[in-house]
């Protein structure tokens, strides 16, 4: 076990180092400087700039200085807004957008599941009809028409939701539907996939045979073991609901960190969008990590020595 | 006893072993085919994907608008017009921008009226048509607002000193079919245009997925050893990543734009495709036809062209299924922040985005894009889960 996590971990490690890297060099072969303006600035403003900023160190020297702030979570001040530094802003937006992910991956679970056991149980009757039409649709429909039809239909034409905000409690069904809607439906037909595929084994016959209720037989042997795959799917679920929230917290006005991207993106806030990027697949790298350790301690099929 | 024993015996009728004649030996191909008719889903799908492509084609026909048409007098005007009557057969609209416009023939014609007297204090418009004053007071729409209640009239529109709040009659709006856009422009005309482009970078995207994830994977698999190893960890470090971060970057980089959508996403996505190829590649090289052509000499190359990656294709056929909804996804929502092609070129993500400050009057300026991202996205799904099916040499009967 130890020397599994042990290894997780250093791959994780590397991978963090990586999407630093990456996002370092990416953002720093932008041609033109972070302060090349339509109005090109005075010679002397964009020296004392970059002089500020350590813009004139050699680029390894500022990739050192970078990778060592970044350990100590310094992603440095906001280039577009002076006296902002990124960490504060990330520290502003992450616990909104956590609160409406976590709603949502929660909702993910205590629906996706239940309906993909359910319409696997009744394979090829109506209820099973009505979780696959409700799943396939949900897979193909974007999170942004979501988002918008919400609003529409319950805050424009029925009024029965705020528009924007979260201010009530009610203000986070919306938002909840629109990151969940793709990662549901997905986990409905994987979970649904998965319990007829484990229906069929040998084991669950033997089960039947040794006279156990059919109660049992599902919940005690099949819904443990079918819950598997769907859990080695939560981890990029996590993920695809933080990226989700680029659009649906535009969409409600949420400040989260979804905004906060979206925002810096468009203001071409060079250190914002890096320590945005670096954070957000931080979050995803660490989430699959713990995922992935969950996973080894649950199924026992898989030999963690490897 | 004796007869009975013989008629045990008896000899097939001549029709009775014609009905078991060899059935015509069908090619892995031919066999998919055959299946993938079979499956009414995907049959639908393609359908859809066959209707879609027809209309990004020839969609133009149906429309003598082109995408970038602008007329402002003719913004953000619905499909369905809802008339007044005010005499003598005369018809007009009235603009949730409280403006009046004069409905002839059925909607084949429209004209906006020019306002004689306008007070925005009051808050009215009036105008004079065939020689009668028409007023829109718009003075309502603050109390129907607060009122709570969506179905309030917003406006009364008085005719010779009668009031109306609520349209007499409905016509389809027969220059612009599908309605315009907020720059008047014929949503009809950018919906085509739209498909053009977001199909584009869908099959170029994918292209570049295929092309990319092809040659990784194969090379990785046919080499195998050290070289393999140390591919296929980087493979899983790209893996790990949230690539529409890296796509998203990658627009910010280059600068958003046709090329840059289809480099992002080629260049970010083709990790699935290089391990799908791999597997499919180790699996395959141990076979003795491999052999065989090595015996012969056949090159490296040859090898990988000819016979590793043609044998390869069943899952990679379904893997690019799969894709291309996933690019359309992409775009779509690279577009909606803002980062998709640039105006007056349109894909069906930036239609959606540009619809969305006005989505409380014009609404349909969101279904019509919406509508078609799911059905496009939901035809290449169903495609996509036939193939797999039908080219699973498994269910092979």
């Amino acid at each position: 076990m130890g020397r599994y996590v042990a290894r997780r971990f250093v791959s994780m490690i590397i991978t963090l180092w990586f999407v630093i890297t990456i996002t370092f060099f990416l953002m720093h072969s932008i041609p033109g400087g972070p302060f090349s303006r339509e109005k090109a600035l005075p010679e002397k403003v964009l020296e004392a700039l970059n002089e500020k900023y350590h813009l004139n160190d050699p680029l390894w020297k500022q990739y050192t200085d970078y990778l060592q702030g970044v350990v100590v979570l310094d992603f440095g001040p906001s280039f577009s807004r002076p006296g902002i530094f990124v960490w504060d802003k990330i520290q502003e937006g992450f616990p909104i957008s956590a609160k409406v992910g976590g709603i949502a991956s929660l909702f993910v679970i205590i629906a996706g599941i239940p309906a993909g056991v359910i319409s696997a149980l009744y394979q090829n009757k109506l209820p099973d009809y009505i979780v696959t039409v409700i799943a396939t649709v949900g897979v193909a429909v974007p999170s942004f028409v979501v988002a918008t039809l919400f609003i529409y239909v319950f805050s424009e034409k029925l009024m029965l939701v705020p528009a924007y905000g979260l201010e009530e409690i009610k203000s986070y069904i919306g938002p909840t539907i629109a990151l969940a809607g793709f990662s549901l439906s997905f986990v409905a037909r994987l979970s649904r996939s998965s319990l007829l595929e484990v229906m069929q084994q040998d084991y669950i016959r033997t089960a039947r045979a040794k006279g156990l209720s059919e109660l049992s037989v599902i919940f005690k042997h099949a819904i443990k073991n079918s819950l598997i795959p769907v859990i080695t799917y939560m981890g990029p679920t996590i993920a695809s609901i933080l990226t989700g929230s680029f659009v649906v917290e535009r969409i409600f006005a949420i400040p989260g960190m979804g905004k906060l991207f979206v925002e810096s993106v468009g203001n071409r806030d060079y250190t914002m969008i890096m320590g945005t990027t670096i954070f957000y697949a931080a979050f995803a790298i660490i989430m699959i990590f713990l995922v992935d350790i969950a996973y080894g301690i649950i199924d026992p099929r898989i030999k963690l020595g490897d | 006893m004796e007869t009975k024993m013989t008629n045990k015996w008896e000899r097939l009728e001549l029709k009775a072993a014609e009905s078991e004649a060899v059935r015509k030996s069908l090619t892995y191909w031919q066999d998919a085919w055959r299946r993938l008719k079979k499956n009414v889903l995907s049959m639908v799908g393609l359908g859809i994907i066959i209707l879609l492509m027809l209309f990004a084609a020839f969609g133009n026909f149906f429309t003598e608008w082109s995408f970038s048409d602008q007329d402002l007098d003719m913004s953000n005007l619905p499909p369905t017009l809802d008339t007044f009557d005010i005499g003598d057969g005369t018809l007009v609209y009235v603009h949730k921008e409280y403006t009046l416009y004069l409905v002839e023939e059925d909607g084949a014609k429209l004209t906006k009226l020019p306002i004689e007297d306008k007070n925005v204090m009051k808050k009215y418009n009036g105008y004079t048509v065939d020689g009668k004053t028409v007023v829109i007071d718009y003075s309502l729409a603050a109390k129907a607002k607060q009122s709570g209640d969506a179905d309030a009239p917003k406006f009364q529109l008085i005719i010779d000193d009668q009031s109306f709040t609520v349209p007499t009659g409905q016509v389809y709006n027969k220059v612009y079919v599908l309605g315009t856009d907020r720059l008047g422009r014929d949503m009809l005309a950018r919906l085509i245009y739209g498909a053009r482009i977001s199909l584009l970078i869908a099959f170029i995207a994918t292209a570049v997925q295929f092309f990319i994830g092809v040659l990784y994977g194969g090379i990785s698999g046919y080499i195998g050893g050290t070289v393999d190893n140390i591919m296929m960890r980087i493979v899983d470090i790209i893996a790990t990543v949230p690539l529409l971060l890296y796509v998203i970057l990658l627009m910010v980089v280059i600068g958003p734009g046709l090329k840059t959508i289809c480099i992002a996403l080629g260049s970010v996505y083709w990790v699935n495709m290089a391990r799908i190829v791999r597997g499919q590649i180790l699996s395959i090289k141990e076979q003795e036809y491999v052999l065989a052509a090595r015996t012969i000499g056949a090159s490296t190359w040859r090898i990988m062209v000819r016979h590793l990656i043609p044998n390869a294709l069943g899952p990679i056929i379904v893997s690019l299924a799969m894709m291309i909804p996933n690019a359309i996804f992409t775009e779509a929502f690279l577009s909606f922040i803002g980062l998709g092609v640039n105006a007056p070129m349109a894909s069906w993500g930036t239609l959606a985005n540009d619809a969305v400050p006005g989505l409380r009057s014009y609404a349909y300026q969101l279904m019509l894009p919406s509508i078609l991202i799911s059905l496009t996205v939901l035809a290449f799904n169903f495609l996509g889960d036939g193939l797999r099916d039908a080219l699973d040499p498994r269910l092979r009967k």
